[in-house]
Protein backbone atom coordinates (compact mmCIF):
# COMPACT_ATOMS: atom_id res chain seq x y z
CA UNK A 1 0.00 0.00 0.00
CA UNK A 2 1.67 3.37 -1.08
CA UNK A 3 0.96 6.80 0.78
CA UNK A 4 -1.05 7.86 -2.34
CA UNK A 5 -3.62 4.60 -0.96
CA UNK A 6 -4.03 6.10 2.59
CA UNK A 7 -6.79 8.98 3.00
CA UNK A 8 -6.84 8.98 6.87
CA UNK A 9 -5.04 7.84 9.13
CA UNK A 10 -5.08 7.75 13.52
CA UNK A 11 -1.58 7.59 14.92
CA UNK A 12 -0.93 6.83 18.27
CA UNK A 13 -4.55 8.63 18.87
CA UNK A 14 -5.27 9.46 22.68
CA UNK A 15 -8.10 11.22 24.20
CA UNK A 16 -8.30 12.11 27.84
CA UNK A 17 -11.66 14.04 29.43
CA UNK A 18 -11.54 15.87 32.16
CA UNK A 19 -14.54 14.12 34.26
CA UNK A 20 -16.57 16.42 36.66
CA UNK A 21 -14.49 16.54 40.03
CA UNK A 22 -11.40 17.28 37.79
CA UNK A 23 -10.60 13.29 37.24
CA UNK A 24 -8.94 12.67 34.11
CA UNK A 25 -11.28 9.86 31.95
CA UNK A 26 -8.91 8.13 29.25
CA UNK A 27 -11.55 7.67 25.87
CA UNK A 28 -9.45 6.58 23.58
CA UNK A 29 -6.06 4.80 24.32
CA UNK A 30 -3.23 4.11 21.18
CA UNK A 31 -5.48 4.04 18.63
CA UNK A 32 -3.74 3.20 15.45
CA UNK A 33 -6.35 3.33 12.12
CA UNK A 34 -5.47 3.37 8.24
CA UNK A 35 -8.61 4.68 5.91
CA UNK A 36 -7.87 3.17 2.61
CA UNK A 37 -8.71 6.00 0.01
CA UNK A 38 -12.08 4.96 -1.59
CA UNK A 39 -13.25 2.03 0.62
CA UNK A 40 -16.35 2.04 2.68
CA UNK A 41 -14.95 1.26 6.04
CA UNK A 42 -17.54 1.00 9.55
CA UNK A 43 -16.10 1.48 13.05
CA UNK A 44 -17.85 -0.91 15.44
CA UNK A 45 -17.66 -1.23 19.16
CA UNK A 46 -19.58 -1.35 22.51
CA UNK A 47 -21.42 2.17 23.43
CA UNK A 48 -19.29 4.59 24.50
CA UNK A 49 -16.25 3.28 23.03
CA UNK A 50 -15.25 6.57 21.66
CA UNK A 51 -15.92 5.70 18.13
CA UNK A 52 -17.60 8.65 17.78
CA UNK A 53 -14.66 10.29 19.21
CA UNK A 54 -12.20 9.14 16.59
CA UNK A 55 -15.00 10.25 13.57
CA UNK A 56 -15.10 13.93 15.73
CA UNK A 57 -11.34 13.98 15.06
CA UNK A 58 -11.15 13.05 11.62
CA UNK A 59 -13.87 16.03 11.37
CA UNK A 60 -11.41 18.20 13.23
CA UNK A 61 -13.88 18.99 15.04
CA UNK A 62 -11.73 16.90 18.73
CA UNK A 63 -8.02 17.25 19.21
CA UNK A 64 -6.31 14.28 20.42
CA UNK A 65 -4.70 14.50 23.43
CA UNK A 66 -1.61 12.79 22.00
CA UNK A 67 -0.74 11.56 18.46
CA UNK A 68 -2.02 13.01 15.46
CA UNK A 69 -4.95 12.29 12.46
CA UNK A 70 -3.62 13.09 8.91
CA UNK A 71 -5.60 13.86 6.01
CA UNK A 72 -3.76 12.81 2.38
CA UNK A 73 -0.13 13.01 4.59
CA UNK A 74 -1.32 16.16 6.22
CA UNK A 75 -1.83 16.60 10.21
CA UNK A 76 -5.24 17.93 10.90
CA UNK A 77 -5.22 21.18 13.13
CA UNK A 78 -8.40 22.65 12.54
CA UNK A 79 -11.71 21.85 11.32
CA UNK A 80 -11.29 19.29 8.35
CA UNK A 81 -13.27 20.92 4.98
CA UNK A 82 -11.85 18.45 3.37
CA UNK A 83 -14.34 16.31 4.02
CA UNK A 84 -18.27 15.46 4.30
CA UNK A 85 -20.29 14.94 7.76
CA UNK A 86 -23.54 13.22 8.55
CA UNK A 87 -24.17 13.81 12.25
CA UNK A 88 -26.16 11.27 14.02
CA UNK A 89 -29.42 13.51 14.08
CA UNK A 90 -30.61 15.20 11.29
CA UNK A 91 -29.71 18.37 12.22
CA UNK A 92 -31.56 19.91 9.16
CA UNK A 93 -31.90 24.06 9.01
CA UNK A 94 -35.37 23.90 10.25
CA UNK A 95 -36.53 27.31 8.27
CA UNK A 96 -34.98 25.55 5.03
CA UNK A 97 -36.98 23.67 2.54
CA UNK A 98 -35.14 20.43 1.56
CA UNK A 99 -33.59 21.94 -1.39
CA UNK A 100 -32.51 24.67 0.22
CA UNK A 101 -30.96 22.44 3.09
CA UNK A 102 -29.29 20.55 0.56
CA UNK A 103 -27.75 23.25 -0.90
CA UNK A 104 -25.92 24.96 2.07
CA UNK A 105 -23.05 23.29 1.46
CA UNK A 106 -22.56 24.61 -1.90
CA UNK A 107 -23.96 27.79 -1.29
CA UNK A 108 -21.17 27.99 1.64
CA UNK A 109 -18.89 26.30 -1.24
CA UNK A 110 -19.78 29.70 -3.51
CA UNK A 111 -20.93 27.52 -6.01
CA UNK A 112 -23.40 29.70 -8.77
CA UNK A 113 -27.38 29.67 -7.82
CA UNK A 114 -28.62 27.90 -10.88
CA UNK A 115 -26.01 25.08 -11.11
CA UNK A 116 -26.14 24.64 -6.67
CA UNK A 117 -30.07 24.38 -7.72
CA UNK A 118 -29.60 21.92 -10.80
CA UNK A 119 -26.87 19.68 -8.46
CA UNK A 120 -29.35 19.90 -5.48
CA UNK A 121 -32.60 18.58 -7.96
CA UNK A 122 -30.35 15.92 -8.77
CA UNK A 123 -29.47 14.34 -6.09
CA UNK A 124 -32.64 14.90 -4.24
CA UNK A 125 -34.49 13.05 -7.30
CA UNK A 126 -32.01 9.98 -6.68
CA UNK A 127 -33.28 9.24 -3.78
CA UNK A 128 -37.16 9.66 -4.35
CA UNK A 129 -37.47 13.32 -3.03
CA UNK A 130 -38.61 14.44 -6.42
CA UNK A 131 -41.70 16.43 -6.25
CA UNK A 132 -40.93 17.20 -2.49
CA UNK A 133 -38.07 19.88 -2.73
CA UNK A 134 -40.05 22.70 -1.48
CA UNK A 135 -41.53 20.64 1.64
CA UNK A 136 -39.96 22.19 4.73
CA UNK A 137 -38.00 19.39 7.89
CA UNK A 138 -41.04 19.21 9.70
CA UNK A 139 -43.42 18.34 7.07
CA UNK A 140 -41.08 15.44 6.33
CA UNK A 141 -40.87 11.96 7.66
CA UNK A 142 -37.84 10.45 9.68
CA UNK A 143 -36.51 8.59 7.07
CA UNK A 144 -36.99 11.38 4.28
CA UNK A 145 -35.22 14.01 6.54
CA UNK A 146 -32.41 11.09 7.11
CA UNK A 147 -31.86 11.20 3.19
CA UNK A 148 -32.09 14.93 3.11
CA UNK A 149 -29.17 15.06 5.62
CA UNK A 150 -26.90 12.26 3.97
CA UNK A 151 -27.86 14.22 0.18
CA UNK A 152 -27.29 17.05 1.59
CA UNK A 153 -23.53 15.97 2.79
CA UNK A 154 -23.00 13.91 -0.49
CA UNK A 155 -23.97 16.79 -3.19
CA UNK A 156 -20.97 18.57 -2.20
CA UNK A 157 -18.26 16.47 -4.61
CA UNK A 158 -15.76 18.59 -3.60
CA UNK A 159 -15.42 16.65 -0.76
CA UNK A 160 -14.46 12.90 -1.51
CA UNK A 161 -14.32 11.31 2.34
CA UNK A 162 -17.97 11.10 3.94
CA UNK A 163 -18.44 11.01 7.95
CA UNK A 164 -21.21 9.08 9.12
CA UNK A 165 -22.19 8.75 12.86
CA UNK A 166 -24.62 6.10 13.24
CA UNK A 167 -27.09 7.76 10.72
CA UNK A 168 -29.77 5.41 10.53
CA UNK A 169 -29.85 4.74 14.65
CA UNK A 170 -33.08 6.24 15.40
CA UNK A 171 -34.88 4.67 12.28
CA UNK A 172 -37.19 1.71 12.56
CA UNK A 173 -36.02 -1.85 10.75
CA UNK A 174 -37.27 -1.84 7.33
CA UNK A 175 -36.41 2.21 6.52
CA UNK A 176 -33.00 1.49 7.78
CA UNK A 177 -32.91 -0.97 5.35
CA UNK A 178 -34.20 0.81 2.31
CA UNK A 179 -31.36 3.53 3.35
CA UNK A 180 -28.65 0.96 3.63
CA UNK A 181 -29.40 0.33 0.16
CA UNK A 182 -29.61 3.68 -1.05
CA UNK A 183 -26.31 4.71 0.44
CA UNK A 184 -24.57 1.82 -1.50
CA UNK A 185 -26.34 2.81 -4.67
CA UNK A 186 -25.69 6.76 -4.01
CA UNK A 187 -21.52 5.46 -3.06
CA UNK A 188 -20.95 2.44 -5.52
CA UNK A 189 -18.48 3.03 -8.01
CA UNK A 190 -17.96 7.17 -6.88
CA UNK A 191 -14.22 6.26 -5.28
CA UNK A 192 -15.63 8.19 -2.31
CA UNK A 193 -14.26 7.33 0.88
CA UNK A 194 -16.90 6.16 3.36
CA UNK A 195 -16.31 6.10 7.68
CA UNK A 196 -19.38 4.71 9.08
CA UNK A 197 -19.74 4.25 12.75
CA UNK A 198 -22.60 1.80 14.04
CA UNK A 199 -22.97 -0.83 16.49
CA UNK A 200 -25.26 -2.91 14.38
CA UNK A 201 -23.18 -6.07 12.86
CA UNK A 202 -25.58 -6.55 10.33
CA UNK A 203 -25.41 -3.30 8.88
CA UNK A 204 -21.28 -3.18 9.19
CA UNK A 205 -21.12 -6.44 7.03
CA UNK A 206 -23.88 -5.39 4.61
CA UNK A 207 -22.12 -2.09 3.84
CA UNK A 208 -18.25 -2.26 4.49
CA UNK A 209 -14.99 -3.20 2.75
CA UNK A 210 -13.70 -3.23 6.45
CA UNK A 211 -14.43 -3.14 9.96
CA UNK A 212 -12.52 -1.79 12.77
CA UNK A 213 -13.58 -3.07 15.51
CA UNK A 214 -13.25 -1.29 18.96
CA UNK A 215 -12.50 -2.11 22.59
CA UNK A 216 -14.57 -0.90 25.44
CA UNK A 217 -13.91 2.26 27.04
CA UNK A 218 -10.88 2.99 27.11
CA UNK A 219 -11.32 2.73 23.22
CA UNK A 220 -8.53 1.27 21.25
CA UNK A 221 -8.81 -1.29 17.72
CA UNK A 222 -9.04 -4.33 18.71
CA UNK A 223 -9.68 -5.77 15.11
CA UNK A 224 -9.61 -5.41 11.68
CA UNK A 225 -11.89 -7.18 9.18
CA UNK A 226 -12.10 -7.19 6.02
CA UNK A 227 -15.65 -7.99 4.56
CA UNK A 228 -15.01 -10.23 1.13
CA UNK A 229 -18.51 -10.31 -0.04
CA UNK A 230 -19.24 -9.36 -3.82
CA UNK A 231 -20.47 -6.15 -4.48
CA UNK A 232 -23.30 -4.51 -5.41
CA UNK A 233 -24.28 -6.39 -2.25
CA UNK A 234 -28.33 -7.36 -1.36
CA UNK A 235 -28.78 -5.29 1.99
CA UNK A 236 -31.95 -7.23 2.16
CA UNK A 237 -30.61 -10.53 1.63
CA UNK A 238 -27.10 -10.02 3.41
CA UNK A 239 -27.84 -12.43 5.46
CA UNK A 240 -28.15 -15.49 3.09
CA UNK A 241 -25.24 -14.06 1.30
CA UNK A 242 -22.41 -17.21 1.13
CA UNK A 243 -19.72 -16.67 3.92
CA UNK A 244 -21.96 -13.67 6.08
CA UNK A 245 -21.63 -15.88 9.23
CA UNK A 246 -18.18 -16.58 9.31
CA UNK A 247 -17.76 -12.83 9.85
CA UNK A 248 -20.89 -12.31 11.82
CA UNK A 249 -18.87 -14.98 14.24
CA UNK A 250 -15.92 -13.33 14.21
CA UNK A 251 -17.00 -10.55 14.65
CA UNK A 252 -19.13 -10.96 17.48
CA UNK A 253 -16.41 -13.12 19.35
CA UNK A 254 -14.38 -9.97 19.72
CA UNK A 255 -17.48 -7.38 20.59
CA UNK A 256 -19.02 -10.24 23.32
CA UNK A 257 -15.81 -10.08 25.11
CA UNK A 258 -15.90 -6.31 25.32
CA UNK A 259 -19.47 -5.90 25.87
CA UNK A 260 -19.03 -7.88 28.83
CA UNK A 261 -16.10 -6.10 29.94
CA UNK A 262 -18.43 -2.80 29.76
CA UNK A 263 -21.08 -5.03 31.89
CA UNK A 264 -18.95 -6.05 34.42
CA UNK A 265 -17.81 -2.23 34.72
CA UNK A 266 -20.70 -0.81 34.98
CA UNK A 267 -22.12 -3.14 37.90
CA UNK A 268 -18.90 -2.81 39.74
CA UNK B 1 -67.94 -4.94 -0.62
CA UNK B 2 -68.05 -0.85 -2.07
CA UNK B 3 -69.40 0.04 -5.19
CA UNK B 4 -66.73 -0.75 -8.30
CA UNK B 5 -66.86 2.63 -8.86
CA UNK B 6 -65.02 3.61 -5.32
CA UNK B 7 -61.96 0.91 -6.10
CA UNK B 8 -61.53 3.01 -9.43
CA UNK B 9 -58.26 5.19 -8.83
CA UNK B 10 -60.12 8.47 -9.73
CA UNK B 11 -63.28 8.00 -7.57
CA UNK B 12 -60.94 7.20 -4.57
CA UNK B 13 -59.37 10.31 -4.92
CA UNK B 14 -62.38 12.68 -5.22
CA UNK B 15 -64.00 10.69 -2.14
CA UNK B 16 -60.68 11.71 -0.47
CA UNK B 17 -60.91 14.72 -1.01
CA UNK B 18 -64.27 15.29 -0.16
CA UNK B 19 -63.73 13.80 3.10
CA UNK B 20 -60.70 16.34 3.40
CA UNK B 21 -62.50 19.27 2.46
CA UNK B 22 -65.29 18.38 5.13
CA UNK B 23 -62.53 17.72 7.65
CA UNK B 24 -61.35 21.24 6.99
CA UNK B 25 -64.45 23.36 6.83
CA UNK B 26 -65.32 21.88 10.50
CA UNK B 27 -61.96 22.58 11.64
CA UNK B 28 -62.21 25.98 9.57
CA UNK B 29 -65.76 27.16 11.35
CA UNK B 30 -64.88 25.72 14.80
CA UNK B 31 -61.96 28.36 15.13
CA UNK B 32 -63.97 30.91 13.12
CA UNK B 33 -66.94 30.77 15.56
CA UNK B 34 -64.17 30.94 18.45
CA UNK B 35 -62.87 34.06 17.50
CA UNK B 36 -66.37 35.68 16.84
CA UNK B 37 -67.07 34.62 20.66
CA UNK B 38 -64.27 36.22 21.56
CA UNK B 39 -64.42 39.04 19.76
CA UNK B 40 -68.25 39.76 20.80
CA UNK B 41 -67.02 39.27 24.69
CA UNK B 42 -64.15 41.70 23.93
CA UNK B 43 -66.25 44.39 22.44
CA UNK B 44 -69.37 43.94 25.72
CA UNK B 45 -66.65 44.37 28.38
CA UNK B 46 -65.27 47.59 26.89
CA UNK B 47 -68.75 48.86 26.26
CA UNK B 48 -69.38 47.60 30.22
CA UNK B 49 -65.92 49.48 31.35
CA UNK B 50 -67.53 52.84 29.41
CA UNK B 51 -70.49 52.65 31.12
CA UNK B 52 -69.20 52.14 34.44
CA UNK B 53 -66.77 55.55 33.83
CA UNK B 54 -70.05 57.10 32.24
CA UNK B 55 -72.16 56.26 35.49
CA UNK B 56 -69.32 56.55 37.99
CA UNK B 57 -68.56 60.58 36.63
CA UNK B 58 -70.70 63.05 37.83
CA UNK B 59 -72.11 60.98 40.82
CA UNK B 60 -69.34 58.78 42.80
CA UNK B 61 -66.60 61.26 41.43
CA UNK B 62 -66.30 64.82 40.07
CA UNK B 63 -66.25 64.99 36.23
CA UNK B 64 -63.02 67.28 36.81
CA UNK B 65 -60.56 64.43 37.47
CA UNK B 66 -62.38 61.79 35.47
CA UNK B 67 -64.44 63.68 32.63
CA UNK B 68 -67.19 61.07 31.00
CA UNK B 69 -66.84 59.29 28.21
CA UNK B 70 -68.92 61.66 25.94
CA UNK B 71 -66.97 64.41 26.52
CA UNK B 72 -63.64 62.64 25.92
CA UNK B 73 -65.18 61.22 22.44
CA UNK B 74 -66.39 64.51 21.29
CA UNK B 75 -62.79 66.24 21.71
CA UNK B 76 -60.96 62.75 19.97
CA UNK B 77 -63.89 63.86 17.03
CA UNK B 78 -62.80 67.43 17.18
CA UNK B 79 -59.18 66.62 17.32
CA UNK B 80 -59.45 64.47 14.57
CA UNK B 81 -61.06 66.80 12.48
CA UNK B 82 -59.44 69.93 12.83
CA UNK B 83 -56.12 67.96 12.36
CA UNK B 84 -54.37 68.42 15.54
CA UNK B 85 -54.03 64.47 16.66
CA UNK B 86 -52.68 64.08 13.34
CA UNK B 87 -49.98 66.69 13.53
CA UNK B 88 -48.87 65.68 17.15
CA UNK B 89 -49.51 62.07 16.28
CA UNK B 90 -46.92 62.45 13.32
CA UNK B 91 -44.12 63.86 15.34
CA UNK B 92 -44.48 61.11 18.38
CA UNK B 93 -44.04 58.80 15.80
CA UNK B 94 -41.45 59.90 13.82
CA UNK B 95 -39.70 59.70 17.42
CA UNK B 96 -40.85 57.10 18.28
CA UNK B 97 -39.41 55.04 14.85
CA UNK B 98 -36.33 57.07 15.03
CA UNK B 99 -35.77 55.46 18.80
CA UNK B 100 -37.15 52.45 17.78
CA UNK B 101 -34.69 51.70 15.12
CA UNK B 102 -31.76 52.86 16.83
CA UNK B 103 -32.42 50.94 19.93
CA UNK B 104 -33.52 47.49 17.91
CA UNK B 105 -30.05 48.03 15.41
CA UNK B 106 -27.51 48.91 18.75
CA UNK B 107 -29.05 45.95 20.54
CA UNK B 108 -28.98 43.59 17.55
CA UNK B 109 -25.13 44.88 17.05
CA UNK B 110 -24.05 45.07 20.48
CA UNK B 111 -25.34 40.91 20.76
CA UNK B 112 -23.97 40.15 17.66
CA UNK B 113 -20.39 41.47 18.75
CA UNK B 114 -20.42 40.83 21.92
CA UNK B 115 -21.62 36.66 21.64
CA UNK B 116 -18.91 36.20 18.84
CA UNK B 117 -16.31 37.58 21.86
CA UNK B 118 -15.41 34.84 24.89
CA UNK B 119 -16.92 35.29 27.77
CA UNK B 120 -18.21 38.39 26.32
CA UNK B 121 -21.73 38.21 27.22
CA UNK B 122 -20.68 37.38 31.09
CA UNK B 123 -18.17 40.35 31.33
CA UNK B 124 -20.26 43.14 30.24
CA UNK B 125 -23.74 41.26 32.08
CA UNK B 126 -23.76 43.02 35.05
CA UNK B 127 -23.35 46.43 33.58
CA UNK B 128 -25.84 45.81 30.76
CA UNK B 129 -28.18 44.52 33.94
CA UNK B 130 -27.56 47.98 35.77
CA UNK B 131 -27.99 50.12 32.83
CA UNK B 132 -31.56 48.07 31.70
CA UNK B 133 -32.57 48.66 35.67
CA UNK B 134 -32.14 52.36 36.05
CA UNK B 135 -35.55 54.02 35.41
CA UNK B 136 -35.26 56.15 32.42
CA UNK B 137 -37.50 59.06 33.74
CA UNK B 138 -34.54 59.61 36.12
CA UNK B 139 -32.41 59.70 32.66
CA UNK B 140 -34.46 62.47 31.11
CA UNK B 141 -33.17 65.65 32.50
CA UNK B 142 -29.40 63.94 32.04
CA UNK B 143 -30.61 63.69 28.71
CA UNK B 144 -32.13 66.81 27.62
CA UNK B 145 -28.62 68.65 28.84
CA UNK B 146 -26.61 66.22 26.91
CA UNK B 147 -28.74 66.47 23.74
CA UNK B 148 -31.01 69.50 23.88
CA UNK B 149 -34.86 69.65 23.93
CA UNK B 150 -35.26 69.45 20.13
CA UNK B 151 -35.86 66.00 18.60
CA UNK B 152 -32.74 63.85 19.68
CA UNK B 153 -33.37 63.33 23.57
CA UNK B 154 -36.92 61.90 22.86
CA UNK B 155 -35.24 59.11 20.18
CA UNK B 156 -32.33 58.25 23.07
CA UNK B 157 -35.15 58.17 25.10
CA UNK B 158 -37.16 56.05 23.32
CA UNK B 159 -33.73 53.54 22.15
CA UNK B 160 -32.50 53.47 25.79
CA UNK B 161 -36.16 51.77 26.31
CA UNK B 162 -35.49 49.04 23.67
CA UNK B 163 -32.23 48.33 23.26
CA UNK B 164 -30.97 46.23 26.44
CA UNK B 165 -34.42 43.64 25.82
CA UNK B 166 -33.41 43.39 22.59
CA UNK B 167 -29.90 42.69 23.30
CA UNK B 168 -30.39 40.20 26.13
CA UNK B 169 -33.00 38.40 23.94
CA UNK B 170 -30.54 38.17 20.81
CA UNK B 171 -27.87 37.32 23.32
CA UNK B 172 -30.37 34.79 24.68
CA UNK B 173 -31.54 33.28 21.17
CA UNK B 174 -28.13 33.04 20.01
CA UNK B 175 -26.39 31.12 23.04
CA UNK B 176 -29.54 28.60 22.03
CA UNK B 177 -28.51 27.67 18.61
CA UNK B 178 -27.60 24.32 18.36
CA UNK B 179 -24.02 23.44 18.65
CA UNK B 180 -23.73 20.47 16.26
CA UNK B 181 -25.53 22.42 13.56
CA UNK B 182 -22.53 24.43 14.17
CA UNK B 183 -20.29 22.41 13.38
CA UNK B 184 -21.73 20.95 10.26
CA UNK B 185 -21.65 24.19 8.94
CA UNK B 186 -17.89 24.36 9.79
CA UNK B 187 -17.18 21.36 8.64
CA UNK B 188 -19.01 22.29 5.16
CA UNK B 189 -16.42 25.08 5.04
CA UNK B 190 -18.60 27.97 6.26
CA UNK B 191 -17.07 30.97 6.97
CA UNK B 192 -18.20 32.70 10.47
CA UNK B 193 -20.07 35.28 8.21
CA UNK B 194 -22.08 32.59 6.69
CA UNK B 195 -22.47 30.53 10.32
CA UNK B 196 -23.80 33.95 11.10
CA UNK B 197 -26.68 34.68 8.57
CA UNK B 198 -27.12 30.86 7.52
CA UNK B 199 -27.58 29.83 11.27
CA UNK B 200 -27.16 31.80 13.88
CA UNK B 201 -29.10 34.56 13.17
CA UNK B 202 -32.56 32.42 11.43
CA UNK B 203 -31.68 30.47 14.59
CA UNK B 204 -32.32 33.55 16.83
CA UNK B 205 -34.90 34.87 15.31
CA UNK B 206 -37.80 33.92 16.93
CA UNK B 207 -35.93 34.96 20.18
CA UNK B 208 -35.32 38.77 18.25
CA UNK B 209 -38.67 38.66 17.51
CA UNK B 210 -39.87 38.70 20.68
CA UNK B 211 -37.62 41.46 21.81
CA UNK B 212 -38.87 43.46 19.33
CA UNK B 213 -42.37 42.93 19.88
CA UNK B 214 -42.38 43.86 23.46
CA UNK B 215 -40.14 46.47 23.17
CA UNK B 216 -42.78 48.52 20.53
CA UNK B 217 -44.51 50.31 23.57
CA UNK B 218 -41.42 50.79 25.16
CA UNK B 219 -40.28 53.32 22.34
CA UNK B 220 -43.67 55.22 22.79
CA UNK B 221 -43.39 55.48 26.69
CA UNK B 222 -39.60 56.77 25.40
CA UNK B 223 -40.73 59.25 23.26
CA UNK B 224 -43.97 60.46 25.51
CA UNK B 225 -41.47 60.67 28.57
CA UNK B 226 -39.38 63.39 26.48
CA UNK B 227 -42.32 65.03 25.40
CA UNK B 228 -43.13 65.47 28.96
CA UNK B 229 -40.13 67.19 30.01
CA UNK B 230 -39.75 69.61 27.05
CA UNK B 231 -41.74 70.04 23.87
CA UNK B 232 -43.52 72.05 21.68
CA UNK B 233 -45.73 69.08 19.30
CA UNK B 234 -46.28 65.56 20.24
CA UNK B 235 -48.94 63.43 21.88
CA UNK B 236 -47.27 63.80 25.37
CA UNK B 237 -47.29 67.57 24.71
CA UNK B 238 -50.57 67.35 24.27
CA UNK B 239 -51.44 65.38 27.03
CA UNK B 240 -48.91 67.56 29.16
CA UNK B 241 -50.53 71.08 28.03
CA UNK B 242 -54.37 69.66 28.47
CA UNK B 243 -53.75 68.95 32.09
CA UNK B 244 -52.57 71.90 33.00
CA UNK B 245 -55.51 73.62 32.29
CA UNK B 246 -57.07 70.66 33.87
CA UNK B 247 -59.23 70.02 30.44
CA UNK B 248 -59.22 65.94 31.66
CA UNK B 249 -61.21 65.39 28.51
CA UNK B 250 -58.52 66.34 26.80
CA UNK B 251 -55.79 64.32 28.34
CA UNK B 252 -57.88 60.95 27.83
CA UNK B 253 -58.78 61.82 24.74
CA UNK B 254 -55.38 61.91 23.89
CA UNK B 255 -53.97 58.97 26.33
CA UNK B 256 -56.97 57.04 24.19
CA UNK B 257 -55.35 57.70 21.24
CA UNK B 258 -52.26 56.04 22.11
CA UNK B 259 -54.25 53.26 22.94
CA UNK B 260 -55.73 52.52 19.94
CA UNK B 261 -52.54 53.41 17.96
CA UNK B 262 -50.29 50.92 20.48
CA UNK B 263 -53.44 48.12 19.56
CA UNK B 264 -52.65 48.97 15.85
CA UNK B 265 -49.09 48.86 15.79
CA UNK B 266 -49.22 45.02 17.85
CA UNK B 267 -51.60 44.09 15.19
CA UNK B 268 -49.30 44.84 12.40
CA UNK B 269 -46.43 43.55 13.87
CA UNK B 270 -48.17 40.03 15.13
CA UNK B 271 -49.03 39.72 11.27
CA UNK B 272 -45.50 40.58 9.97
CA UNK B 273 -44.30 37.68 12.82
CA UNK B 274 -46.80 35.18 11.43
CA UNK B 275 -45.52 35.55 7.86
CA UNK B 276 -41.76 34.85 8.74
CA UNK B 277 -42.25 32.05 11.09
CA UNK B 278 -44.18 30.11 7.99
CA UNK B 279 -41.47 27.37 8.31
CA UNK B 280 -42.58 26.48 11.88
CA UNK B 281 -45.32 23.72 12.29
CA UNK B 282 -48.50 25.13 13.52
CA UNK B 283 -48.93 24.07 17.15
CA UNK B 284 -52.11 21.92 16.37
CA UNK B 285 -49.68 19.85 14.04
CA UNK B 286 -51.76 20.75 10.76
CA UNK B 287 -49.48 22.02 8.10
CA UNK B 288 -49.52 25.41 7.32
CA UNK B 289 -51.08 25.27 3.47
Amino acid sequence: MTADDIVLQARNVYKVFIARGGRARTALRNVELTVRRGEFMCLIGPSGCGKSTVLNMFAGLVTPSDGEILHSGRVITDVNTRVGYVTQDDNLLPWRTAIANVELALECKGMPRAERRERALDYLARVGLKGQEELYPHELSGGMRKRVSIVRTLVDESVDVILMDEPFGPLDAQTRLILQDELLRLWHGTGRTIIFVTHDIVEAIALSDRIAIFTSVPGAIKDIREVTLPRPRDVFHIHETPGFSDIYDGIWNDLREEILKTRSADAA
Amino acid sequence: MPPDTLRDGEALLMRERELLAREERVFVTHTRRDAARIFTLQVAFLAALLLAWWAASGTLVDPLFLSDPISVLRVLYEIVVDGTLWWHLEWTLIEMALGYVLGVSLGLALAIVISGIPWGTQIVRPMMLGLFAIPKVALAPLVIVWFGIYLVPKVVLAASLVLFIVYFNTVAGIAAVNPRMQEVLRVMGASPFAVLTKLTLPSAMPYIFTGMRITVPGSLIGAIIGEFLSSNRGIGFLIAAASSRYDTARVFAGILSLLVFVLLLNAAISRLERRLARWQPLSNGKTKL
